[in-house]
């Protein structure tokens, strides 16, 4: 489904990815952890489309299509979601308007008539549920003045709307409380139809109890360094990243 | 020629039709004195730094009632034909009978023309006309006095309510030649009254038009106000429109202008607060593309303690256009406790579009709060990111955000077929 070949990236001249190898099957879970600063947000970044990065090397297949050349909406429609681990407030947007318009655009896209009012609204309530989001939020401008667990729910949310088959979700369980935690991972899980594909970037072997990955990768200075499979994030929190940085000082020299 | 020439001559010829004891007359004719020794304002002047009306001034521009069937065509595919109001339409500066529709009002209220009812409410004139938008020092207002066309006068006396919104439109009919078009309105509104009045301004043809428009506008104690100001005004168009609202204690007005077209667009909105305890919003919103030119002058004059006024003025601009705010805030000595907010936000969509904006605080009391403040800036990449993130075009995104942008002047607006302009207007100009 995802293949990334070599991928390079760099912002304002500076080197951030340094040649990413990954290729994520249907219905395959990959997790991505890696120290802070290392590129995992950019690599989520670059996926997603964001233009301040410049792609300076390798490529990406979605489908069999060259995702790095689709504008940021059609890899969306394609099927490719981002949940940003820092999701920005729209004031003046509501949460309900957006959602419809995001829904019908990729509808429209794919040949669909648009969602009727009635379907539409009956689909978010079942979303809602699942998510346990209070109605209140929905009715208030996109993400204006949520919490941070509250932002972090919603971009689950809206992945749940929008149905994607790639979700890349970015640090999604930090500022989670344990129940929120729960109910993400939960809501995750039953998005797993064993097509659907799932890249989640952590710090914390937590979330990956309630998601099992089939295969956990450490990124590091913009690479890949070291890939296994979900025990490997049980021996990062047991040992902290030095032993890793100190196999890749060894290698490089 | 030029403009002054046609004005010279179109005074002459109004003196010698006209009744020199009737002190109308007089008031005129010293405008015309005034204007002629104040001749129309140049970028030399402090108020007029960044618009300059001399490329307009130096053509032919004549006063004309000629109507064609397209001042009708542009009338009926507007908006405004199907709104539920008393409408009171204005062909080059005279009143359409065929287009305009006033019904069913109270005994008492005034929906009518200052031509027709000029004498027959003569208190009212006297009262209150060239009371508010005064004449010395004020080119174009004494212009508009000299050789006012028509326009309408409206009085809502004590303890009315006129529901339905009275729409007092003009059009600039220049299908013939250049036209000069010189509206003048007078709106009173009694103590304890309350009304709606949606000013607009329609233009059509293939030559210039310029509308050098003055609103007098006078609300009673207690009595409420909703102002729209609505320029839509196609083609090659110039408008100057002077407006001073003259408010009593605890009254209440909501003012908002929209200034959607306009080859050039000057605006002059004042407010002086006469009494205690007023509460004022006088919000804008402009948007303009290719080379389009809007000009804000705002004042408002805090004479009375303890009122409140709330301004903002947003703007979206692209291609070459440029945008003027110039906000005043005076407030007099023993106005203490005002409470003065104001703001001026600009989105620049192209890097060749240019604000100038300018905040004017006078402050001659010493207990009071005023803040303002202004920016201008590009439309976010973050949230427009995000948008498209979740797979909508970046079209549809930008026209998502500029709504929101503008969110909190459409709040202000009552009259919900003006807010769905609104969102057409930013649609169209995207
Ligand atoms: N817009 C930018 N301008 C300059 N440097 C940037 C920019 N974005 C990212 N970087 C740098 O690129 C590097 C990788 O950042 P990135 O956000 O991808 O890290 P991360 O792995 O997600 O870290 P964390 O775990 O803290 O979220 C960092 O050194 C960061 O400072
Ligand atoms: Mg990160």
């Amino acid at each position: 489904m995802l293949e990334i070949k070599n991928l390079q990236s760099a912002i304002e001249d500076k080197k951030i990815l340094n040649g990413i190898n990954l290729t994520v099957n249907p219905g395959e879970v990959h997790a991505i952890m890696g120290p802070n600063g290392a590129g995992k947000s950019t690599l989520s970044a670059v996926l997603a489309g964001r233009a301040d990065y410049e792609v300076t090397g390798g490529e990406v297949l979605f489908n069999g299509k060259d995702l790095l050349e689709m504008s940021p909406e059609d890899r969306a429609r394609e099927g490719v979601f981002l949940a940003f681990q820092y999701p920005v407030e729209i004031p003046g947007v509501s949460t309900t308007n957006f959602l419809k318009t995001a829904i019908n655009e990729k509808r429209k896209y794919q040949g669909l008539e648009p969602l009727e009012a009635t379907h539409f609204l009956k689909f978010m309530r079942e979303k809602m549920e699942l998510m346990e989001m209070d109605k209140s939020l929905t009715s208030r401008s996109l993400n204006e003045g949520f919490s941070g667990g509250e932002k972090k729910r919603n971009e689950v949310f809206q992945m749940a709307m929008l149905e994607p088959t790639l979700a890349i979700m970015d640090e999604t369980d930090s500022g989670l409380d344990i129940d929120a935690l729960r109910l993400v991972s939960n809501g995750v899980n039953k998005l797993r139809d064993g097509k659907r594909s799932f890249v989640v970037i952590t710090h914390y072997q937590r979330i990956l109890d309630y998601i099992v990955p089939d295969f956990v990768h450490v990124l590091y200075k913009g690479r890949i360094v070291k890939s296994g499979d979900a025990s490997l994030a049980k021996e990062l929190e047991a040992k902290g990243y030095d032993w890793i940085k100190e196999e890749v000082e060894a290698t490089t020299i | 020629m030029s403009m002054l020439k046609n004005i010279q001559e179109d005074f002459k010829q109004y003196l010698s039709q006209a009744n020199e004891s009737d002190a109308f007359v007089q008031l005129r004719k010293q405008a015309f004195v005034e204007f002629e020794k104040l001749g129309f304002p140049t970028t030399k002047h402090e108020e007029w730094k960044y618009t300059n009306l001399k490329g307009i001034t130096e053509r032919d521009f004549l006063a004309t009632c000629e109507t064609h069937q397209s001042a009708k065509a542009v009338f009926n595919s507007s908006i405004y034909a199907s709104m539920q109001a008393h409408k009171l339409v204005f062909v080059n500066g005279t009143l359409s009978n065929e287009l305009s529709e006033v019904k069913d009002i109270e005994a008492g209220v005034l929906i009518g023309t200052l031509a027709k009812n000029r004498t027959s409410h003569e208190a009212i004139f006297k009262n209150h006309f060239g009371k508010y938008a005064k004449v010395e020092g004020e080119a174009m207002n004494a212009l508009n006095t000299a050789l006012l066309s028509d326009g309408a006068m409206i009085y809502v006396p004590t303890d009315h309510l006129v529901s339905k919104p009275i729409l007092i439109l003009n059009i600039a009919d220049a299908t013939q030649q250049n036209v000069l078009a010189q509206p003048r309105n007078l709106i009173v509104v009694e103590a304890n009254a309350s009304a709606t009045i949606v000013e607009v301004y329609l233009s059509t043809g293939a030559n210039a038009s310029f509308t050098n428009c003055v609103n007098e506008v006078y609300v009673g104690a207690n009595a409420h106000l909703e102002h729209y100001k609505i320029q839509q005004q196609v083609g090659e168009s110039y408008q100057n429109n002077y407006t001073q609202l003259f408010q009593e204690g605890n009254t209440t007005i909501n003012h908002v202008t929209l200034t959607l077209e306009g080859t050039m667009v000057r605006n002059n909105l004042h407010f002086y607060m006469n009494g205690e305890q007023c509460n004022s919003v006088l919000y804008g919103l402009y948007i303009t593309d290719h080379k389009q030119h809007v000009d804000n002058h705002t004042r408002v004059d805090h004479a009375k303690p303890n009122c409140f006024s709330d301004e903002k003025y947003k703007g979206v601009l692209k291609d070459q256009s440029t945008a003027v705010f110039n906000g005043k805030i005076l407030v007099h000595l023993d106005a203490q406790k005002t409470n003065a907010y104001q703001r001026n936000q600009n989105i620049l969509l192209s890097d060749e579009a240019t604000v100038n904006t300018k905040p004017q605080l006078e402050i001659f009391a010493d207990d009071v709060k005023c803040t303002h403040g202004a920016t201008i800036g590009q439309l976010d990449e973050e949230p427009l990111f995000y948008l498209r993130s979740r797979g909508i075009p970046e079209r549809e995104a930008k026209k998502i955000l500029l709504n929101a942008f503008a969110d909190d002047i459409a709040e202000k607006i009552k009259i919900p077929e003006l807010v769905a302009l609104l969102e057409q207007q930013i649609d169209a100009k995207l």
